[in-house]
């Protein structure tokens, strides 16, 4: 589907690829039902809390350094600020370089919900601007700002001039969307929108447009692609607006999750032609090796890539095949995002460890470009099939499933959720960093990771002795898919 | 002491709600009762006719302007025979959100403890359809308990009044609320009498009163008074003084039955609207 970026507003994940946020059966049913098409996804009659787009997308822009973000909404709708000021911060000091963006919130009140308060934004953009000078302003809504039909792109049209930076109106009512996710391609429309320019003419460069969470292996990748002669650009976190405006200058586009990334990538491909990289992650031997040839292909740099490959596995692969036979035949369950959830169950199978249960936190049947995720294909290609389901952080049907299956261990990326498989007495592995399996080196040391995590298990048994979980008996024995329904 | 008639008049824009509420006001006040009219419409138009004008000031103007303190008589008026009047008001067309306004001031309105045991009568007189559920505000959480609709033998007042009868009916299955009958207030549309017959019957209800078309209600409207102010002695006075006391006496109230589009369109053959369309005249 092609990327409108002449209109402010970004169809949903649900309307736009076919995302879906309720699916209990196999890998296998999931990944075929995709490839033909006939993947409908389930509501639910109960549904615990979840996360709000909002703080996804625009979490993601105020990572850029030297900007605004202007939340337009009732106080709460800002909360996200505290995290988003926190993570900045930290990352900026953390990669020693400094960051002035701000998070205002327009704190609207029930005056403001009757009467519209289109002024008042107004003089909020004018005031943000003259006090902080920020490199480009991102003006989004809220759900409150949604419903009263608050014309933010009018403003933002008028006061363009006068502001004098990139501003765009970011359109992030969280009732939009069940899939946090499509927050990631809201930030990316609005950088798409206005920061990202046209090529300049007869600019050559090696770079490439990396996008993740973090960067906290940027020391280590630069290094790396030194000796292919490619030099990375991480995004969102830390970029400057300098940066993001030469995106389309790049010679090829990749991310480190395919949820993350695939917005961004395919539209600079298709309105600037930089090639995106289109591989299964960089989680695990397999991936990673899979991913650089990749870029190599893309970028013409296949030899230098077989080299570094060759030299690599020379190092690591003994000492991963050596970790590998403490793995042999244990069981994990995995509950993470889609960009995440069919990797990391990749490379648990890589270690010999059976994944009987997957859980992702929403499914996108297909890519930007039409096609199933490369994830998913490759499990499908190789004839790897578990249980799977897909259910937005719904906690009451992990902790079902853990009950169910007791396996060695639970790895989920989110941290409440891995907390509830300790208490549960499952060894848990928090797969914080989006770096932590990525290449020989950290696949490696996951495996030690988990080899240290299942080998003394009191603390979990412990706590789970003395904890009581809000779950019933009654809970427990029903299926997982108990409160799935289809949609009408 | 007896329980406040709380009553909510809707119907689509434009077929004389705030005149058909204000004149019915004005009847119910000769027989003595105490009477409170709210306008819940942004154009704040609902009580002219009992002020004599458009002088009063909204409670949102007034929460706007002064705050959330504020006292009740600088947005509760006197009108026409001690009539207490209320204009809820509202944003600007095409900005904010009137709905949400409505909610705003009821709440205003009950905090500021204007439902007094002395009040006999609550009119709420709502903005066309039930749009969204901030014009339904008035039928929700225990306030109004009675409802009647303004039509006409129009087939968009009908379509409006079938839609309204939806909202009702859904409020109804939660709170107390009940249709009360229709009000036809005349456009002399051919065997328009039968149709509203024909119509309120189909939506389980009755028609409580057919008030005709007289001249003397523009008029009235002109001079910012009600016809019983403006001339008392006249037919059509004593025609709203016949609906207020239908309105007293009723004790018809139901759940609404709301028909299909194509039910409505049935009844509208029936009485002939559909081939006539071409010629009929207001």
């Amino acid at each position: 589907m092609a990327i409108n970026t002449s209109n402010s507003n970004v169809a949903t994940r649900e309307n736009r690829i076919g995302s879906i946020t309720g699916y209990v059966g196999t890998l296998k049913d999931l990944a075929s039902q995709s490839e033909c098409g006939t993947l409908k996804g389930c509501s639910r009659c109960f549904s615990q809390s979840s996360t709000c787009l909002s703080t996804c997308g625009l979490g993601q822009l105020a990572g850029i350094r030297d900007v605004a973000i202007i939340h337009h909404g009732p106080a709460g709708c800002s909360v996200a600020s505290a995290n988003a000021y926190y993570m900045s911060k930290v990352m900026s000091k953390k990669r020693g370089v400094t960051s002035s963006t701000v998070y205002v919130g327009t704190d609207m009140n029930e005056n403001d919900t009757i009467f519209g308060s289109t002024s008042t934004l107004r003089d909020v953009i004018l005031e943000v601007n003259k006090r902080y000078s920020p490199k480009a302003i991102f003006v989004s809504s809220s759900c409150a700002t949604g419903i009263i039909g608050e014309d933010i792109d009018s403003i933002v049209d008028d006061v363009r001039e006068e502001v004098g930076v990139p501003i765009v109106a970011v359109h992030c009512e969280g009732f939009k969307s069940r899939i946090w996710a499509t927050g990631f391609d809201i930030s990316d429309h609005a950088v798409l929108q206005e920061i990202v320019q046209p090529p300049r003419e007869g600019v050559k460069t090696n770079k490439i447009n990396f996008k993740n969470f973090f960067e906290s292996a940027r020391p280590e990748i630069i290094e790396m692609f030194k000796q292919f002669d490619l030099e990375p650009v991480f995004l969102y976190c830390n970029s400057t607006i300098e940066e993001l405006s030469h995106l389309s200058e790049s010679i090829a586009t990749t991310c480190i999750c395919g949820t993350l990334g695939n917005y961004l990538g395919n539209a600079l491909e298709e309105q600037y032609g930089v090639p995106y990289v289109r591989s299964i992650n960089q989680c695990g031997i397999t991936g990673f090796e899979t991913w650089l040839r990749e870029i190599g292909k893309v970028t013409g740099r296949s030899d230098k890539i077989e080299k570094y490959i060759e030299e690599q596995r020379a190092i690591y692969i003994p000492q991963i095949e050596e970790v590998k036979k403490e793995l042999k035949g244990l069981t994990a369950v995995l509950g993470m995002g889609p960009g995440y959830t069919f990797e990391v169950s990749r490379v648990l199978e890589e270690l010999g460890i059976k994944v009987v249960w997957a859980l992702a936190w929403h499914y996108d049947k297909k890519y930007e470009d039409g096609n199933v995720p490369p994830s998913m294909k490759y499990l499908l290609d190789n004839d790897i099939d578990f249980e799977a389901s897909v259910a937005d952080q719904q906690n009451y049907e992990v902790m079902n499933i853990l009950n169910k299956y007791q396996p060695d261990m639970y790895l989920s990326r989110h941290p409440g959720s891995t907390v509830w498989a300790i208490k549960n007495g499952t060894p848990a592995i928090y797969v914080a960093d989006e770096y932590m399996i990525f290449g020989y080196k950290h696949t490696l040391e996951f495996a030690k990771t988990i080899v240290d995590a299942i080998k003394n298990r009191s603390f979990e048994e412990n706590l789970a002795k003395r904890t009581k979980l809000p779950y019933t008996d009654w809970w427990y024995k029903q299926n997982v898919d108990t409160f799935l329904e289809e949609v009408k | 002491m007896s329980e406040i008639r709380q009553i909510a008049i809707y119907g689509k824009g434009g077929i004389g709600k705030s005149t058909t509420t204000q004149n019915l006001t004005a009847g119910l006040v000769e027989h003595g009762k105490k009477v409170m009219v709210v306008g819940c419409d942004p154009k704040a138009d609902s009580t002219r006719l009992l002020l004599g004008g458009l002088a009063q000031k909204t409670v949102l103007d007034t929460i706007r302007e002064e705050g959330e303190d504020v006292e009740l008589d600088r947005i509760l008026k006197e009108g026409y025979g001690g009539t207490r009047c209320v204009e809820s008001g509202g944003p600007e067309p095409g900005v904010g959100c009137a709905g949400r306004g409505i909610i705003t001031s009821i709440n205003m309105l009950e905090n500021l403890g204007a439902y007094t045991d002395d009040l006999d009568y609550v009119f709420y007189d709502v903005l066309g359809d039930v749009v969204c559920g901030g014009f339904a505000m008035p039928i929700r959480e225990g306030k109004a308990k009675e409802i009647y609709i303004v039509a006409s033998g129009e087939m968009m007042a009908l379509y409006a009044a079938n839609n309204i009868s939806k909202g009702i009916q859904r409020y109804a299955r939660t709170g107390g609320v009940r249709l009360g009958g229709i009000i036809c207030n005349s456009r002399n549309v051919d065997r328009e009498l039968d149709l509203l017959r024909a119509f309120s019957k189909e939506l389980g209800t009755k028609l409580l009163y057919f008030v005709p078309r007289d001249n003397i209600v523009q008029h009235a409207e002109i001079n910012k008074k009600t016809v019983i102010e403006y001339r008392p002695d006249s037919n059509q006075a004593q025609e709203y003084r016949n609906l207020a006391q239908a309105v007293i006496e009723n004790e018809d109230f139901v759940i609404p039955t709301p028909m299909t589009q194509e039910r409505l369109e049935e009844i509208l053959m029936e009485y002939g609207m559909m081939e006539l369309a071409d010629d009929y005249k207001i």
